[in-house]
């Protein structure tokens, strides 16, 4: 089964197209915002220089975040969008796990951490198990001081990847001494990977199910339950 | 590609607060049209707050195009081509809305079709009425814009005047607030207007002394309406609806009326979702039978935002300009394409 895999959900837009062959088309642009511009044609690029029509595809897999709310939108709209035409089934994939795959092969703790922009990073923990990772500690947003809290509680030898990761990089080693490298922004190439392992167990769902992970409350629900827990 | 009578249009619309789709064949034949209004999230913020618009276009979007398709009664693969508003309006919640439908055109190998929001509701009048004549004069009046705009012929626009402060809805949202008659303020207060006085007190029509002038500022008469109030604590909030809505009304008729007179105008059409407003509705009517010529005014539901409109819009363009390019994305400033004077 062929499926295509959007990921749009930090400053990255990438897509890519893969099955059980593994990942045969990928394209990936790091640089700039327009999502939405970019997006579209990408899709009809790796199709085309695939060689793939997209009647052909089987399943349609999306980054669901957390991350870039506007950003991680346009690829869940788009996503939603070709599966409902199309007629086939979606997978939904974090944003974290998709950080945190490429890692598998260290028997560090993994900790993807993402640019949540107002000083603060979405981040989880996993660890290696047979043939990936697994989640040890649930997806959390908060400030970088947070994160590095999370880690010396821990106290195990950890591998932060992630722009958030990146971009905190003197906070974080200040508190707590770690690596810091890997993927910055989470792949589409991965994405097709994980999602054609669910697949093969048909783990998908209709595109009305797909839910995004935004880990946030928008700031007018922030501010309004400030203002109603005053007396 | 032909663009004729039986050329089906699917609409997207997800510029504001409202998440439509609609099938339109021909440019003027509404075959189905969805809105689900977000109106009650947004309630308790007094306005359209933008991150949860955007949340909520993206989880209603695929059930609306869905269900505008089924009422329709037809196979998706009919469509023949894709239009969504990209402008204006809010940045987030247009993104969701283009993007899926530049998914679906791709997807369905039909055109896609950028439409201007603006332009569309001037169009929503030919979904009711396909031989309104030019020139006309439409009066668009919403939360987010009140404009008087020549209409010359299609895609053939020319600003007359616009508001140089504050849109009427905007007026409209922020009195009702402040008089505490709940949200959208456009209907609470045209309700609690039914049991005012519209002469109870004399509020400032601002320039109307220039004949010449077209322009809007509301800023003013919602400032008079506070500053009336905090002096008059006593006064019936009903008498100060109804009389600030005699003011709005006053000036938006009056003007639309010498606009029409300025440039010769066959009729006058109404836009937006103010022009859902009774009395503006009533008097327009009457003061453009008094100047004997033709008033329209759409039904409630073309007024305010809808897809049926934006598929209609989007046949036009799609049959002067082709389709849009899919690398396209939103424009949140996005104005109406005018003509030089
Ligand atoms: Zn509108």
């Amino acid at each position: 089964m062929l499926i295509l895999g959007i990921e749009s959900a930090t400053q990255q837009v990438g897509v890519s197209i893969g099955g059980h062959e593994g990942v045969i088309a990928t394209f990936e642009v790091a640089r700039g915002r327009r999502h939405a511009e970019i997006l579209t044609p990408a899709i009809e690029f790796v199709c085309r220089q695939a060689d793939v029509e997209l009647g052909e595809l089987g399943c349609v897999a999306v980054d669901v975040g957390p991350g870039l709310f506007t950003g991680m939108r346009v690829g869940l709209a788009a996503g939603k969008a070709l599966a409902q035409a199309l007629k086939i089934p979606m997978i939904g994939i974090s944003s974290l796990d998709l950080l945190a795959f490429p890692c598998r092969h260290t028997d560090r703790v993994v900790v993807p951490a993402i640019d949540a922009r107002k000083g603060e990073v979405f981040w989880a923990m996993y660890r290696q198990v047979p043939g990936g990772v697994q989640q040890v500690s649930a997806p959390a947003v908060g400030p970088v001081d947070e994160l590095v809290a999370d880690l010396l509680a821990r106290s195990q030898d950890a591998l932060c990847v992630g722009d958030g990761a990146e971009r905190y990089r003197e906070e974080i080693l200040e508190g707590f001494h770690c690596e810091i490298s890997g993927p910055v922004h989470p792949s589409p190439g991965a994405l097709v990977q994980l999602a054609h392992a669910r697949a093969l167990r048909e783990e998908w769902v209709r595109p009305g199910e797909i839910e995004p992970i935004y880990l946030r409350a928008p700031d007018a629900q922030i501010n309004w339950a400030i203002r109603e827990s005053r007396p | 590609m032909k663009i004729d009578e039986s050329t089906l249009v699917l609409g997207i619309e997800t510029s504001c607060d409202e998440t439509a789709a609609a099938l339109v064949m021909g440019g003027s034949d509404v075959i189905s049209s969805v809105v689900s209004s977000q109106i009650e999230i947004h309630a308790d913020f007094g306005g359209v707050v933008p991150e949860i618009a955007s949340r909520a276009h993206l989880e209603a979007l695929n059930p609306v195009v869905a269900r505008a398709v089924v009422e329709a009664g037809i196979d998706d693969s009919r469509i023949d081509a894709v239009a969504c508003t990209v402008g204006p309006g809010l940045i987030g919640a247009l993104l969701v809305g283009v993007s899926a439908a530049k998914a679906l055109s791709l997807a369905w190998d039909v055109p896609f079709i950028g439409v201007n929001h603006l332009e569309a509701h001037l169009y929503s009048a030919f979904l009711e009425d396909p031989t309104l004549e030019f020139p006309m004069v439409v009066l668009l009046v919403s939360g987010g814009h009140t404009m008087l705009i020549e209409m010359r012929g299609h895609g053939q626009y020319r600003m007359l005047g616009q508001t140089i402060d504050d849109a009427a809805g905007e007026a409209f949202d922020k009195v009702a607030r402040f008089l505490d008659l709940g949200y959208p303020g456009g209907p609470a207060i045209d309700a609690a207007a039914l049991h005012g006085d519209p002469d109870a007190v004399r509020f400032p029509r601002a320039l109307t002394d220039d004949r010449d002038n077209l322009d809007f500022s509301f800023s003013g008469l919602k400032t008079a309406v506070m500053n009336y109030v905090r002096k008059h604590p006593d006064v019936a909030s009903a008498d100060v609806a109804a009389s600030f809505q005699m003011a709005v009304v006053d000036v938006l008729v009056k003007k639309a009326r010498r606009a029409a007179e300025t440039v010769g105008a066959k009729g006058i059409v109404l836009g937006g979702g103010v022009a859902a407003n009774s009395l503006l509705r009533e008097e327009m009517l009457g003061a453009c039978a008094a100047a004997d010529i033709k008033g329209f005014l759409p039904s409630r539901a073309m007024c305010t935002d809808n897809a049926a409109m934006i598929a209609a819009a989007g046949w036009y363009r799609l049959a002067s300009d082709g389709p849009t390019p899919l690398d396209v994305g939103a424009f949140p400033n996005l104005k109406l394409p005018l003509v030089d004077a």
